[in-house]
């Protein structure tokens, strides 16, 4: 019993392909999927998303989107994505060090709020890439 | 060599004796440019109209250039983003024909010309979805990207032109831009359905108009309570927000940007396409008005040089004879 996953973003088709099980990060909190499952929307938050195939766990980093899942299907439409093998470890470290100095250099509100969605998305990517490891 | 020499001498016999006959030719040679004698005038005239002839072909040569290696640049990317609204479609349903009251008219056209009919006829759809949306108590709105959409519409509707974005290609086009623009919309426009106008990419020479119905939230509820693809909505277990409506208004707003992203796309491949096929076109044109000048010229040459010989035999006859 197999899930069919299709990982999409505005500019390209990450992911399609056939899983065994899916782990995803929504705003309350992380659901589980398995094959059968019964047929959810539901809003992905940033986070990671990890996948199995076969034992073997995969991650991408999703930017927030929406998912969609029903008869053994996922839809998953994401603002922004990348499978973490496709991540560089050192550029992902530097990424987030980075954003963390943005943000205690941030001032207003509208800065601080940014600068907050940046540092997740950095820290889901270095997540990203830790997963296999 | 012998003719050029026969051509001088030729001038010489005409200009002395005959003053009367170049006063008169000056006249008619008014509109016409620097004579030597009568005959060269329009030898010259029709150079100059084969010279430029020949630069405008070779300028829309090149633009049909540069728009093929645009195109094939987008045209990637429009593929891509293809299959973005295709589940929403499948969630949500595209009804076109859904009553509502206020009904915003999103028409996306180029910013540039001389891209053939593209623009014009996403003006024609957009002015006649305007017509069908109208009624008694019903709102209808328009929504204008792009400089030559606003131009033929700002002509008849403006009252009814709630906002005008232009210049969205002037950075390559990407999701975040759009989303922006997106946002902007949603916050200054009421809506209960957003009707995009856009030509869609079929291939090549072929852009088809067409439109992409999206409901606000509430619109969505209503229908869902009619039935149908909508219906089945509740089939589904929402979860990610408080309330189902919280989810639902987030899942318009990121169907609204995501269609709204494609069709941007779309119509920029269309107009890239409609640009090369009328440049190429114009190319040809050119290159067929340059054959008929050239005959032109040719037999004018040639019946020049036969008057000048005519008169240069004659004269030379009347002294002799």
């Amino acid at each position: 019993m197999t899930l069919k996953l299709c990982v999409l973003t505005p500019n390209r088709i990450i992911l399609d392909s056939e899983v065994k099980e899916i782990i995803l990060s929504t705003n309350s909190g992380q659901i589980g999927v398995l094959p059968n499952h019964a047929p959810i929307a539901t809003a992905v938050d940033i986070g990671l998303l990890r996948i199995r195939l076969n034992d073997q766990w995969l991650g991408v980093a999703l930017m927030g989107g929406f998912a969609r899942i029903g008869n053994d299907e996922i839809i998953i439409l994401g603002n922004d994505g990348e499978i973490s093998t496709d991540i560089n470890p050192q550029e992902a470290q530097e990424a987030l060090e980075i954003a963390e100095a943005t943000l205690r250099k941030a001032k207003g509100k509208r800065q601080v709020i940014e600068a907050n969605l940046a540092l997740r998305r950095a820290r889901t990517r270095v997540e990203a890439v830790n997963v296999i490891s | 060599m012998a003719m050029a020499a026969l051509r001088r001498e030729g001038k010489r016999f005409l200009l002395s004796p005959n003053p009367a006959i170049a006063v008169r030719s000056a006249v008619l040679s008014d509109e016409l440019t620097a004579p030597l004698s009568t005959r060269s005038i329009s030898t010259q005239v029709v150079r100059n109209r084969m010279k430029s002839v020949k630069n405008i072909q070779k300028i829309t040569k090149a633009m049909k250039m540069v728009a093929a290696s645009k195109l094939r640049a987008v045209q990637v990317r429009t593929e891509n983003s293809r299959g973005l609204w295709q589940p929403f479609t499948a969630l949500l349903g595209d009804t076109p024909s859904v009553d509502v009251k206020k009904n915003v008219i999103v028409t996306i056209s180029s910013d540039k010309g001389l891209c053939g009919g593209i623009n014009s006829t996403s003006v024609k759809v957009s002015k006649a979805l305007y017509k069908l949306t109208a009624g008694p108590e019903k709102e209808t709105q328009y929504v204008i990207l792009g400089e030559k959409g606003k131009v033929q519409l700002i002509r008849d509707s403006k009252a009814s032109i709630a906002l005008t974005i232009t210049e969205i290609q002037k950075n390559p086009l990407n999701y975040t831009q759009v989303s922006v623009l997106a946002d902007d919309i949603l916050k200054n426009v009421e809506f209960d359905a957003l009707r995009i106008v856009y030509n869609k990419f079929h291939s090549v020479v072929s852009f088809i108009p067409t439109i992409s119905t999206i409901l606000s939230p509430e619109a969505v509820e209503k229908e869902s309570e009619a039935g149908g693809k909508l219906g089945d909505l509740d089939l589904y277990e929402v979860e990610g927000g408080e309330t189902k409506s919280e989810v639902l208004q987030n899942l318009a707003e990121f169907q609204f940007s995501c269609v709204l992203f494609n069709a941007v796309l779309e119509n920029a491949c269309s107009e890239l396409g409609a640009r090369m096929s009328a440049m190429d076109s114009s190319s040809r044109n050119a290159g067929d008005m340059l054959d008929r000048l050239t005959l032109t010229y040719n037999r004018t040459r040639q019946a020049s040089i036969t008057t000048e010989l005519i008169e240069i035999i004659s004269g030379a006859s009347a002294l002799t004879g």
